[in-house]
This record gives structure tokens, sequence and C-alpha cells, in this order.
């Protein structure tokens, strides 16, 4: 095994002689770098997994009780020298209600009151609650406990945002591109008969599907472009309510918001992966409407 | 030799066990005491030359783990531009990096698909196919290329390695330009190597 290993390396490396600088971390550890990292830990990077922290147990177990375990990121910023960790907790689906949602309300209540989410509607119209769970970015009120008890759950923040505590994500970002985009009509004329801005309902309809995004910015965290880079481009959601306004028949301002977005990052980082459509809670398609405004742009 | 003067060699026998067993993998059974064993640089002379001057000098051990130990690029700490009420800044637009540029790439794609096909489909050698072939290659490698370059050298961050990246890819694209135009008028051109290359 060694042996083979000592050719591998003999085989990937170029000089006899290499700089430790240069040198990749290929199935080797330098002792002299590992002490540094103990010196300087690395808070935020490694989440510590759950085999090595304690797991809170359902309080009064019944004979048939149905226990699934749920393992849920924490990090509180009172501790900044502490990393992340996974906790995990059981909990008997008898007496949970059917959602994600209700499961972290039940820890909350009767667990772990220092457990952190934000939410509010519980019923997925206020976009609160999105998070990642089992791998997938979704509104926790939405998604549902998966009854194979087997199976055990995995509930992470939204991934590629700055953590400020557990669950609860930092969306100043996020609302300050919503900001640049002037989410509301423009116009400088005034409705003819001097009551309402009215429209057909066929340009009524053309709004459909983009009305009712609730900016949970399950999509958005779910945008590799948006992950490498979020201060630039402004990501699906973002984009998608942006769409909303050049699409609306009322707006007078369609061609200052496609100007807006016509440089190479703001939009164009678009690379059509999808993963915006695949994960939406709210059956929206995000990218039908950034490839609407590229196609709106393409030939003006 | 010189490696005895190396104090790093002297280190696997000052480590504390536990911190030298959680690195093995390959002994990962062996007690603590046999791993600093297996570890000390008698142990480590006695070895074969190559397998010595390959494994790092601190340990003889391989980590569990192939995967690189520092991030390519960590996110920094949050910096917020204003006050949380102001919008992000809308860049000035620019036509040709924006939607010129997006429809100019779509229409290099889309003329690619058919110059692609035409060649074997109906089996004709034009030169002057071939040749729009060749440039539309070249044009549609450096968008690509390019668009790879945005994403991941960020300017802000990078700037130094993001103008070294361009510049290597203009100079990188340049070159392509030349040796496939020196292998059309030269050589036999790309459509009839692809053939030979088919037929080989």
């Amino acid at each position: 095994m060694a042996t083979t290993r000592a050719f591998a390396r003999l085989a990937t490396r170029g000089t006899a002689v290499r700089p430790t600088i240069f040198a990749r971390g290929f199935a080797s550890v330098d002792p002299i770098a590992k002490a540094g990292e103990k010196l300087s830990p690395e808070p935020a990077r490694k989440v510590v997994p759950e085999s090595k922290t304690s797991t809170l147990q359902e309080p009064a177990p019944d004979k048939q009780a149905k226990i699934k375990t749920f393992h849920v990121y924490r990090w509180n910023p009172d501790e900044p020298s502490s990393k992340p960790r996974m906790q995990s907790y059981t909990l008997d689906l008898n007496k949970t209600g059917p959602m994600m949602l209700d499961a972290l309300i039940r820890i909350k209540n009767e667990m772990d009151p220092t457990l952190t989410f934000r939410r509010s509607c519980r019923e997925g119209i206020c976009g609160s609650c999105a998070m990642n769970i089992d791998g997938v970015n979704t509104l926790a009120c939405l998604c549902r406990i998966p009854t194979d008890t087997a199976k055990e759950s995995r509930i992470y923040p939204l991934p590629h945002m700055f953590v400020v505590k557990d669950l609860v994500p930092d969306m100043t970002n996020f609302y300050k591109q919503y900001r640049s985009i002037k989410p509301y009509l423009q116009r400088a004329t005034p409705p003819p008969d001097g009551r309402e801005y009215r429209q057909s309902k066929d340009d009524r309809k053309k709004l459909d599907g983009l009305y009712e995004c609730i900016l949970c910015a399950c999509c958005s965290t779910s945008c590799p472009s948006y992950w490498w880079n979020q201060e630039e481009y402004l990501g699906p959601a973002v984009l998608l309510q942006s769409y909303r306004w050049i699409a609306d028949s009322r707006d007078e301002k369609k061609a200052e918001r496609q100007d807006a977005l016509n440089n190479s990052m703001s939009l164009y980082r678009c690379h059509t992966i999808l993963n915006c459509s695949r994960t939406c809670p709210k059956g929206l398609n995000p990218a039908l409407a950034i490839a609407e405004i590229k196609k709106g742009m393409a030939f003006a | 030799m010189a490696s005895i003067m190396r104090t790093g060699l002297l280190r696997p026998a000052f480590q504390s066990p536990a911190a030298s067993s959680r690195m093995l993998s390959t002994f990962a059974s062996a007690s603590a005491s046999a791993t600093i064993k297996r570890s000390s640089p008698l142990a480590h002379q006695l070895r074969p030359q190559f397998v010595r001057s390959t494994i790092p000098k601190t340990t003889r051990v391989a980590a569990f783990h192939a995967t690189r130990r520092t991030q390519i690029l960590p996110p920094l700490p949050q910096k917020i531009q204003g006050t949380v009420n102001d919008p992000a800044p809308v860049p000035h637009p620019e036509y040709t990096h924006g939607s010129y540029h997006w429809t100019f790439e779509r229409l290099v794609s889309v003329g690619l698909v058919p110059l692609c096909i035409a060649p074997f489909a109906a089996g004709s050698l034009n030169p002057v196919m071939d040749a729009t072939l060749c440039a539309l290659l070249v044009l549609h490698s450096h968008i690509g290329f390019e668009s790879c370059i945005i994403d991941y050298i960020p300017r802000k961050r990078l700037p130094v390695l993001r103008a070294m990246a361009d510049w290597a890819l203009r100079i990188g694209t340049v070159l392509l330009g030349l040796a496939l135009y020196s292998f059309e008028t030269n050589d036999v051109g790309i459509t009839e190597a692809v053939k030979q290359l088919w037929h080989a």
C-alpha cells in the first residue's frame, strides 16, 4: 500500500526536490502545517460531525414510537472560537407534525430552546424558513418529514450564505440586490382615464409564475454561479423579480431595467444550470425568466 | 546524508502518540507505540531510497483524506457596502460584454453545429468551409475559457491573477489561430485530419 502511494507520488511529482509551499496535499500530513492549524483554528470552515456531538433524545418515548434522528447545524456567534457542529435530536414522529418545520418547532419547544431558525407563516407564503434539508434548499414548512425512520435527516442553513446563528443566514446582500433592481412600478405618464393603471388579461397572464415568488432565496443559494460571484451576479430570485417588472405592461422603464442588467456579471453569469427551477419550493421557473430576459435583450 | 541534519526527522519521535495515530490510515490498527516505532528515524532509514525520498520528511504516514488541506479561495469576512438599506451598486451598461457578447456566442455555437456535421455528411472538403469551421472553433473556445476565467477568478480578489489569466487566454487563442492557419494552409486541414484519424 505504502509502496503504491510512493509510486503515485513519484509519478505525480515533477522534480526531485520541491519547496513545501508548492506541495499539494496529496494523501499526506505535514505536522508543521497541522500545528499551525491548531494554533489558529478556522472556526467557520469545518463542521464538527454529529458523531462527535451529543444527541438530545425524545423526552418520553412510547412503545410504538417512530423515532427519527435529525442532525441540525448549530453555530453560536456568542462563542466565536467554537466550531460549528451537527447536533443530533431524536423525535417520535407520532407526536410530531408532518412537516420539517413542525419537527424544528418541537425541538425548540420541548428539547433545546437555544435552537435558532426563522419561521413565520408555517404555510409556505412568507419564505422565512428556507433552509437546506437533506441536501435540497427548500422551505421547512413545505417539506414533509420522510417517514422512513431508518434514514436520518440533516438540516443546514442555506448554502454559501453568511450564517448569523444556527439556521439563520444573513440575507443582507440578497435584499440589497433585490432593492437594486427597483422592484416597483415606474411610470411617468398618468393613466389615460385618470383612475387606474389597467392592463389586458393577456398582459396580466404574462405575470403568472413571476409574481408568486416569495423571495425565500432557495433558488439563488442553490446556484453555483451565485455561490462563486455573489457580490456581482444577481442570482435567479432577483432576476426573476427583475423580469416580473420587465414583463409588466404598465411599467415604462423597460429599457432602463434591461440596461441595468446589460453587463457581463449581473445577468450573464447564468449558465443555465437549472438548479433554481429544480429547487424552487413554490414550483416557479426562475431559469425560464432569465432566459426570457436574455431573449428580450438579444436582438434589442 | 544531509537528512541527519534535519530536525524534522526527529519530530515524529517527540510527537504525542494521540496526534500521530490520528494521522495514520495505513497503520490504523497499530497501537500508538508501534506507530511511533514505524515512523521513527531509524525505521525511515531502513526503507528503500525511493520510498524515503518520496515520503515527506516529517511523517512517514498518509492521512485518510487525499483532498487539499487549504481551500482555494476561502470566503472573506462579510463586507457590506453602504448601509443595509442602500441598493447594491448597479454597474454601467456594457453591451459588448453583455447582450452583444451573448448573442454572438449563441450565433457561433449554433453555427458550429451544421459546420461540424456537413463536411462528414456531405463528403465535401471545401477549404472555405474548413476555414470557417476553424475560425468559429477558435472563437467558441475563447469565449468558453473566458467564461471560466470570469466565473472562477474574481477580479476584485485576484486582480493580478485575473489579468494573467486573461492575457494567457488571449495569447493562447492567437497561437491556436496561427497553428490552425498553418495547419490549413500547409497541411491537410482539420476536416481531412479528423477523417484520416477516423479511418486510421
